[in-house]
């Protein structure tokens, strides 16, 4: 296929350019974009504008060291390999920036988490305007909550699992200066639930928390059994 | 000793300096090796497509034009397609193809990672105003770098709906983040 065969109208063009981004061409088609590359400078700038919107999901991916030796074999392979530079130390593996970020509580996002599945986990409507993840002890993410605008909070399960005996989850929260949560009730197994609570009003800072119960839940206004997950609402990301 | 913004070294690549790909690979190899390894999922791939990525680097950096990209994106996108160049000669075979969504590749933390900007943020909240048909082939596209065919057999559905969802998918979601 030769560049003449990448459309001229614009619609196409810029459809053609978010397929090669995203990778889903097959290779006749890949290799025409390529091939146009080199000198259709507006198809450039479609896809480094389209590079630019997908990229963040790059963080997706986990750092991970090549094998060593791997810059050998690069500057082996590089036209005219034999100019080799001065060996330099190898910077040290830089830190994610991320790391050190999530470990708090104040976990301002959701969901891309636990692979794709939280994308399976969120409805579309409406934006949330408040949101945390609920992390276990071990500061592994296992829900996700999210409060609307009209003051609805909304839990889904990462990953559900049943639970032994007849125990259950009940979910609270305790806004900022309160000296005792609300019950916001018991969560079905289906790890999903969306609740309007009444009496207090989700709001930054706000805790959630979910504690192990006994069969029906505790009836003395405060968790009786452990409390397995614990966040705080924080604005969410969307403007 | 600060690090050298990737803009800059790709200009310097591109009049030749090839002490600055040294450099650029140095800064950037760990992440880059982890994008081309969610792809292919085996390192020894990986190291190839980085190869490769590296040289097309060397070929290319002229064509990087900082008016029109952020340079960090434009390498993962030599990256991303050196790896699914390979996993073509490969025939897109991948050692572990479990149907569930967010396997080995995708992992866990990834969680941790979605806090660090707010660009993920602001893509998440579009990805997530799509509709779950146009959202799931974009991501098995993106992400596990699967192909329109592949997508068409993960999901049970014709080749034609794939295309015209993942199109539409990206037509929308363009239009969320503009």
């Amino acid at each position: 296929m030769s560049p003449t065969e990448i459309p001229t109208d614009p619609v196409e063009r810029e459809g053609l350019a978010a397929e090669y981004v995203l990778g889903s061409l097959d290779a006749r088609d890949n290799a025409a974009v390529e091939a146009a590359l080199a000198t259709d400078a507006a198809l450039r700038a479609d896809v480094a504008a389209w590079e630019a919107r997908l990229a963040p999901l790059h963080a997706l991916a986990l750092p991970e060291a090549p094998p060593p030796g791997l810059w050998d074999r690069i500057e082996a392979a590089l036209p005219g390999a034999a100019t080799a530079m001065p060996a330099a130390t190898p910077a040290p593996a830089p830190r994610p920036a991320w790391l050190g970020l999530w470990r708090g509580w104040a976990l301002g996002a959701s969901a891309v988490a636990a692979g794709l599945a939280g994308f399976i986990l969120l409805q579309p409507a409406p934006a949330p305007r408040l949101m945390t993840v609920l992390l276990t002890q071990r500061d592994a993410p296992a829900w996700t909550v999210e409060a609307d605008a009209r003051g609805a909070l909304r839990l889904a399960a990462l990953n559900p699992r049943p639970l032994e005996g007849d125990r259950v989850l009940q979910l609270w929260a305790l806004p900022e200066g309160a000296t005792a949560p609300t019950s916001l009730g018991l969560i079905p197994a289906s790890g999903q639930i969306t609740v309007t609570p009444q009496g207090v009003r989700p709001q930054p800072g706000m805790l959630i928390e979910i504690s192990l119960e006994a069969p029906g839940g505790s009836t003395t206004g405060r968790p009786t059994g452990p409390v397995l997950f614990i966040g705080r609402l924080s604005a969410a990301g969307a403007s | 000793m600060t690090e050298t913004p990737v803009a800059e070294l790709l200009a310097r690549i591109a009049a030749g300096d090839r002490a600055a790909l040294r450099l650029l690979y140095q800064a950037e190899a760990t992440r880059l090796f982890g994008l081309a390894n969610a792809i292919l999922r085996d390192r020894d791939a990986a190291a190839d497509a980085l190869q490769d990525a590296f040289l097309r680097v060397a070929q290319r950096a002229q064509q990087f034009d900082a008016s029109r990209g952020e340079a960090g994106a434009w390498l993962g996108g030599i990256v991303r397609h050196a790896a699914l160049d390979q996993a073509r000669r490969r025939g897109r075979e991948r050692p572990s193809d479990d149907p569930a969504l967010g396997d080995a590749a995708v992992a866990p933390e990834a969680l941790e990672k979605v806090l660090a900007g707010e660009d993920l943020k602001r893509l998440h909240w579009c990805l997530a105003t799509l509709e779950e048909k146009y959202r799931r082939g974009i991501l098995l596209a993106f992400v596990q770098g699967l192909s329109h065919a592949q997508i068409s057999d993960r999901l049970h559905l014709p080749l034609g709906t794939v295309k015209a969802w993942i199109r539409r998918g990206l037509l929308q979601l363009r239009g969320c983040l503009t």
